[in-house]
């Protein structure tokens, strides 16, 4: 899939994640570009990552790529930053995404919050905020 | 079986608390609610506790209050729930004799005590996915389920906003409530935008203060002499935790499955409900509870809170002390719907604010985000 990745390393002021267990192969996938989610040998398909599958109890359900595109299941414009380091973003748009692939994820919208609508669809792009993550960011498509 | 009876009933102070630690509120709350029921502080054989921001806290406020090898302790975290969980768990005690007089307690400095101080390493790691998106927990969070009802359903902010309105009202007849002053429709859409579609008049306040229950068996009870309202039927269950985005269906909660059973242990249909206080941390949250309870159809919640049907003299009285939005919001405010539902089943008040002969009241619990939900139906025994 190969989205594109920006480097926001210098400008960002918010939490960033901490690749532990299962989600590190997630996190080190988004450096490159790509979105992953499990998918177990049951057929079970679940994001975020665990090390165990929710439907069949399999351990370490191995990791799919997505297509990187889906649709606004719904959102939010956050007009009160929700972290430090978000002050000056306000207002800002967060959304859940369903993914094409089925599972649901919580991310960044990068859009006029005028443009959106629930059942708008959505292709992610990442932004680089730390040396070991890139959050998954979506655009209308 | 023997059902719990619910003895006594107070808050702490609310509001601010700066020269109070949760733990005290917890405790100022519990010796109000003891007195409240006529009972003494050494005849507490149990304690329930949810909330404070302490590992073991059911331990921590033993301890406090110095009891004497107490019989029941539970501490289960399932957040603003907790406390209707709790009933369920005391009933269960009491059926095997191993507690009479089981104090439900809970604590808080939300507005004037320490602010989080979590640095993702020590967190879940869910919360890798969810903080750097930078959305405001809990309120847009609530946002987007509400969001997602006004997609599938036409819910209306302005439908939203009566459900703030009508509580304001209650809450005005309420010399404990934060908030007093009248509001209109208008007010509360024209207040600052918080998290679309959420304005300030949607969400709750943030309070501190504490609240507790004493729960006694039916002996005790009658040995008390307090009016015998009693837990007639409780369930709780949950969907998600951390991320919204794991609610299966994000326009239905728990409480679709937490009302019909309760209700069914109560041998109790919606006719017979008299009042209702069901967890309000925002309008949305009141609104899909009484869907979810079956109170109305789902999706017609947003018609169904038209026109005061929650309000004074509407059909169903909710949240007759102005609930989360106008009364006060501690953190976890599923202690005080119960303390609430007590109240009116009682007849403490006059006038506008008692709800006539009420009988039969539900007291709802959520916690997390959206992500537990238990129902406690509370009925006045002849
Ligand atoms: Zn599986």
């Amino acid at each position: 899939m190969n989205a594109p990745v920006e480097d926001r390393r210098e400008e960002w002021e918010g939490p960033v994640p901490v690749p532990t267990g299962a989600t590190e192969p997630f996190w080190e996938a988004t450096l490159e570009g790509d979105l992953l989610f499990q998918e177990c040998d049951c057929g079970n398909r679940q994001l975020y990552p665990r090390a165990v599958c929710t439907d069949c109890g399999a351990e370490d359900p191995p990791f799919e790529e997505s297509e990187g595109v889906g649709t606004i299941y719904t959102y939010t414009v956050c007009h009160v930053p929700g972290e430090p380091g978000f002050g000056d973003r306000t207002p800002y748009v967060v959304g859940a995404i369903e993914l094409a692939e089925g599972p649901r994820l919580l991310a960044m919208i990068d859009a006029d919050p005028d443009d959106l609508e629930v059942g708008t669809p959505v292709a992610v792009r990442f932004w680089r905020i730390s040396d070991e993550a890139a959050m998954p960011v979506f655009v209308p498509e | 079986m023997a059902e719990p009876i619910l003895a006594g009933v107070a808050e702490s102070d609310l509001g601010e608390t700066p020269d109070r630690n949760w733990l005290d509120n917890a405790a100022i709350a519990t010796v109000r609610a003891l007195e409240d029921a006529g009972c003494a502080l050494e005849e507490v054989d149990g304690v329930a506790v949810a909330g404070g921001n302490d590992y073991m806290p059911a331990l921590i406020l033993s301890e406090y209050l110095d009891l004497e090898e107490p019989s029941f302790l539970e501490g289960t975290e399932i957040g603003g729930s907790s406390f209707e969980h709790f009933c369920g768990h005391v009933r269960d005690a009491m059926a095997r004799d191993e507690a009479d007089v089981v104090v439900v307690a809970y604590g808080s400095t939300g507005k004037t005590g320490p602010g989080r101080d979590q640095s993702l390493e020590v967190t879940h790691p869910v919360d890798g996915f969810v903080r750097p998106t930078g959305l405001f927990r809990p309120p847009g969070a609530y946002a987007m389920a509400a969001r997602r009802h006004m997609h599938e359903y036409g819910t209306t902010e302005k439908q939203l906003a009566e459900i703030a309105v009508a509580t304001r009202e209650w809450a005005s007849m309420n010399p404990k409530a934060a908030q007093q002053e009248p509001i209109t429709v208008d007010d509360v859409l024209e207040s600052r935008q918080i998290a679309e579609p959420f304005n300030l008049l949607d969400c709750c306040l943030v309070s501190d203060g504490g609240g507790a229950v004493v729960l006694v068996s039916e002996e005790k009870a009658r040995e008390l002499g307090v009016p015998p309202i009693s837990v007639a039927g409780v369930a709780s269950t949950s969907t998600h935790r951390q991320d919204i985005s794991e609610m299966p269906d994000m326009t239905t909660t728990g409480a679709a499955v937490t009302g019909p059973k309760a209700f069914e242990q109560a041998g109790i249909t919606h006719d017979d409900v008299d009042v209702a206080q069901l967890y309000d941390s925002f309008t949305y949250t009141a609104l899909v509870t009484l869907e979810d309870l079956g109170f109305c159809e789902k999706g017609e919640g947003g018609e169904f809170v038209s026109g005061g049907t929650t309000a004074p003299g509407g059909e169903l009285p909710m949240n007759t002390q102005g609930g989360g939005l106008s009364y006060c919001h501690p953190g976890h405010f599923g202690v005080f719907v119960l303390i609430e539902a007590v109240r009116q089943l009682r007849g403490d008040y006059t006038g506008e604010r008692q709800v006539d002969d009420a009988e039969v009241a539900v007291a709802h619990g959520t916690g997390g985000i959206l992500s537990s939900s238990s129902t406690v139906v509370l009925r006045r025994e002849a």
